[in-house]
């Protein structure tokens, strides 16, 4: 337990060092708060402050912008809630090479606004860019709809300075986009959950900002699932290279466009010919009894303005339980897990918000209602996809209701191997205690 | 089953480790014949194996491995063995576990793009099985009319083609994996992407066969570019081929590939199977293609060709036909080889710098060449600022390996130096294992072996790769300083 004497003891190295002492009685609805708050500015701090922490063992919650404080952990308080809310800023950006080195607490918006007067941009597309902190995208390896065309933080994270848990600073990868020296570490805390150490700086490599891009909406008036399926393949085996290519079920697109209806979502980022000219592909294959409706670049880019923000997270607050799933299953199948999560909703009288990527199998399904009903909902939906070779991932839920689900699913069969690599890092298990995966 | 197999050997574990493979067809341990297995496409180490084993399945491999693992036996698997650096070659007299006949196609599914393969499966075969339906797979390394998937994983190879589509690891969905104890694991079963838990798929890719050895393979597959172009450019100045490149990466668009080779290599490759008529005197040619949909190539290709008119290009044209640029990618593609027109030996290195830094470490590259006397020839990835020097040498001059040597490890330092990297596709293997320092700390070093401790406790498989000898860092540091 953290005391005011050894709490002094840290602000004698480090004095300028700003800390914010938490009323004990305090709770937030989804956890993962500290009894003290601490803002380091500098690497050196974050890493004096878990030197400090590890030596006590004072256990580690970390923080970036708030959006995920509902994605996984079973504890109220830890010790000591690292904030990285005032370690931004830009480290070094090299256009001609087209990488960017900056400090985790950034924003991702602020670094796209940084990068758009050079036509560059970061290819990543994770929800609530505004708020969620490069930091944060990494470690919970968030992406959207753009995913198919982008990648993921796997594809566009080139080096990583990471603090360990001892204080220690190790820089995985480099500055150069291929690099194959020694392990692929970037990729282990990729995805870690903050389970391994602190991500403190950031490479990434720049896209070019494309020079058009639009959206397509076909809308489906009769809800024929293998007819969406069907289409979706014929398009994925078209020439046409859409960015994404994403299902919405119909109370999301319904939120969305004003549409309540199945509708697939295209997008494209070319230049102007080549878009309209895919565009033009699908109006030529398009079934019957659907309705098309583009976007042009302005349009799309208020579109998904609302999209990247519709989902609840860690900073909205509202009066019903609100969760969130992220499902993995075979690229097709995510049709019909939007059709399974509807007839779910129906029975566990939730209301069901979802999408699916047909090019990645990737799913985000939205989940309101009463406690036990979304609990219900979660474990039925969850049910379905594992009977697809699925999994299903609860990203947002209030901490009490994490503790009845279980957050990330049954333990995989190389499960020793996540415990071995947790134990060989982190030893006194002092960071994001009981975040991850069985419990890591 | 034993009291079957007849093998003239005084070595009990040979009779063990053949009879899990069913006989004496599936093994060697001879060694007139394990003398092809003593090196791999890094040729300047040698050493012979105990054995070489050909398992015909995962439960064979499983097998083999724990017997290994049990009786304290050092092992490692070889693909085709054409690693350039040195990741196959037994250098502790290994038991080599050979997967090349683990080479079945498993299952193709379109519709979800993605493939099953064994690990022997040779990679162009892939893409050859699937281009009829208009699919592909995208790395593409120049050895990939015979090099196998699982090699590739092992290296996470690289090829001209990953600046747009990227690496191995980038295609790489699933895997079974033997661990060193030989057990069997899967990660990402049926190819689904980021399941929960640590990315065990990124960190066993490019691992160099240090952490376990993968049984099957799920690849993403990609479908055809709808249309495709390429641009031979000729410079007089390296620099101005270099500002070209820039220019072309800043003017927004993504190349599929963009690649350089410099005086002494083209003079190779004009000399070599492939002669596509490159002037003799020029410095250097560039090699650019597009790719995607028709409708936006053309808009690309005429800004690629006034991007290389504003850089003092000699000459510029697009490919006329496929005929044409099937011959300009061969003449490109056999590069290595061509050393051999010119130069009786050559070594290859593969560093990787930021691309701005292209003319500097060119002349730094010359310097050294000067300085060696050994003729360097430059082919490289230059999109990605992949290097790949080729420093020609004569094996039989006393002293001219050892300088070789020495030409390319300063070429790595100066790499490293620019703030690049050792290796951007060919691994460490044991080449590279002391230029590790030049860009990792002591530290670094030991939170990588730490990962290996946890797969590979016993370092019993693939031991004296990949990592340098501790305690050698103050040294280079030193000496880096000079």
């Amino acid at each position: 337990m953290i005391t005011d004497e050894s709490l002094s003891e840290l602000k004698v190295f480090l004095k300028e060092l700003e800390i914010n002492k938490e009323d004990d009685y305090e709770q937030h609805p989804l956890g993962n708060s500290g009894r003290v708050t601490i803002f380091p500015k500098t690497e050196q701090e974050i890493s004096a402050v878990l030197e400090y922490a590890n030596t006590n063992k004072h256990s580690v919650f970390i923080m970036g912008g708030g959006t995920k404080r509902g994605y996984g952990g079973l504890l109220e308080k830890a010790d000591i809630l690292l904030s990285l809310a005032q370690y931004t800023g830009i480290v070094e950006h090299n256009p001609g090479d087209m990488t960017l080195t900056v400090k985790s607490g950034t924003p991702l918006q602020e670094i796209q606004n940084y990068l758009a007067p050079y036509n560059q941009k970061v290819s990543l597309d994770p929800f609530f860019p505004n708020h969620a902190t490069i930091g944060g995208i990494i470690s919970a390896n968030d992406s959207g709809p753009k995913r198919l065309g982008y990648g993921s933080a796997r594809d566009n994270v080139i080096g990583l300075t990471m603090v360990y848990p001892d204080g220690t600073l190790i820089r995985s990868g480099g500055k150069v986009v291929k690099n194959v020296a020694g392990y692929d570490m970037n990729k282990l805390f990729i995805g870690a959950m903050g389970t391994l150490g602190v991500v403190s700086q950031v490479t990434v490599k720049l896209r070019p900002i494309p020079k058009y891009e639009s959206i397509l909406f076909v809308s489906f008036s009769e809800c024929n699932v293998d007819e969406i399926r069907a289409f979706a393949v014929k398009v994925l085996d078209s020439m046409i290279e859409p960015i994404s290519l994403e299902i919405l079920n119909p109370s999301l697109a319904g939120k969305l466009t004003n549409t309540n209806q199945y509708t697939l979502l295209f997008s494209f980022e070319d230049v102007k010919s080549s878009v309209h000219y895919q565009e033009n592909v699908i109006r030529s294959i398009v079934p019957d009894k659907t309705t098309l409706r583009p976007l042009s670049q302005n349009e799309a880019n208020s579109f998904w303005d609302k999209f990247y923000h519709q989902q609840p997270n860690g900073l909205t607050n509202v009066a019903t339980t609100e969760a969130v799933l992220k499902i993995g299953v075979i690229n097709l199948d995510v049709i019909k897990i939007l059709q399974e999560a509807e007839l779910i909703g129906d029975t566990c009288h939730v209301s069901i918000e979802a999408h699916g990527g047909f090019g990645t199998g990737l799913c985000h399904i939205s989940i309101r209602g009463a406690n036990d009903d979304v609990v219900s909902a979660i474990k039925h939906i969850r049910k379905s996809v594992i009977q697809l070779g699925g999994y299903a991932v609860v990203k947002h839920l209030p901490i009490s209701l994490r503790k009845e689900v279980n957050v990330w699913g049954e333990k995989a069969s190389s499960h020793f191997l996540f415990e071995g690599i947790k134990q060989k890092i982190d030893h006194n298990r002092i960071l994001n205690k009981n975040r991850f995966v069985g419990g890591i | 089953m034993m009291s079957v197999i007849r093998i003239n050997t005084t070595d009990k574990h040979i009779i063990h480790l053949a009879a899990i493979v069913g006989g004496t067809k599936s093994i060697l341990y001879k060694k007139a014949d394990l003398l092809a297995y003593d090196c791999d496409g890094f040729t300047i180490h040698k050493h012979l194996p105990r054995a070489v084993v050909f398992p015909k399945n995962t439960e064979e491999v499983s097998k083999l491995v724990k017997y290994c693992s049990e009786h304290g036996l050092p092992f490692l698997a070889r693909g085709a063995g054409t690693g350039l650096s040195g990741g196959a070659i037994p250098v502790n007299g290994e038991v080599i576990i050979s997967m090349v006949r683990m080479k079945k196609l498993i299952s193709v599914d379109l519709e979800n793009r993605r493939a099953v393969v064994e690990p022997g499966f040779v990679n162009l075969k892939l893409t050859n099985s699937i281009s009829d339906r208009g699919y592909y797979y995208a790395p593409d390394p120049s050895s990939q009319y015979c090099c196998t998937i699982g090699g590739n994983v092992a290296e996470n190879a690289g090829g001209a083609h990953c600046l747009k589509y990227g690496v191995t690891t980038n295609h790489i969905l699933g895997l079974e994996v033997v661990l060193p104890n030989g057990d069997i694991i899967e990660i990402g079963r049926y190819g689904v992407l980021d399941e929960p838990g640590y990315d065990l798929l990124g960190v066993l890719t490019g691992s160099e066969g240090t952490l376990g050895i993968v049984t099957k393979i799920t690849v993403r597959i990609l479908k055809n570019p709808e249309g495709k172009q390429t641009v031979l450019a000729y410079f007089d100045k390296v620099e101005d081929g270099s500002q070209a490149v820039s220019d072309i990466i800043s003017a927004g668009i993504v190349p599929a590939a963009l690649e350089m080779m410099d005086k002494t290599a083209i003079e190779a490759v004009e000399a070599a199977a492939f002669p596509v008529g490159h002037p003799k005197d020029i410095e250097a040619v560039l090699l650019i293609e597009v790719d995607g949909i028709t409708a936006g190539i053309e808009e690309q290709i005429n800004q690629i060709l006034e991007v290389c008119k504003k850089s003092n290009v000699r000459e510029v044209r697009a490919a006329k036909d496929e005929e044409e640029r099937g011959r300009w990618w061969a003449n490109r593609k056999t590069g290595f080889g061509a050393m051999g027109a010119i130069s009786p030996d050559y070594l290859v290195q593969d560093g990787v710098i930021p691309r701005s830094k292209l003319p500097e470490i060119l002349r730094k590259i010359a310097q050294i060449s000067e300085e060696s006397g050994l003729r360097i020839a430059n082919i490289f990835h230059a999109g990605d600022g992949n290097l790949h020097p080729l420093v020609l040498f004569d094996a039989r001059k006393p002293g001219e390996i050892e300088r070789a040597l020495e030409a390319g490890s300063a070429c790595l330092k100066a790499c490293a130096e620019v703030g690049g990297t050792i290796t951007g596709e060919h691994g460490v293997g044991i080449e590279k294992r002391e230029e590790m320092w030049f860009v990792f700390k002591e530290e670094e070093i030991l939170a990588q072996t730490n990962i290996r401790e946890v797969f590979n406790p016993d370092n019993l498989l693939n031991a004296g790769k990949l990592f340098p000898t501790p305690g050698r860092c103050v040294e280079i540091k030193k000496e880096m300083k000079v």
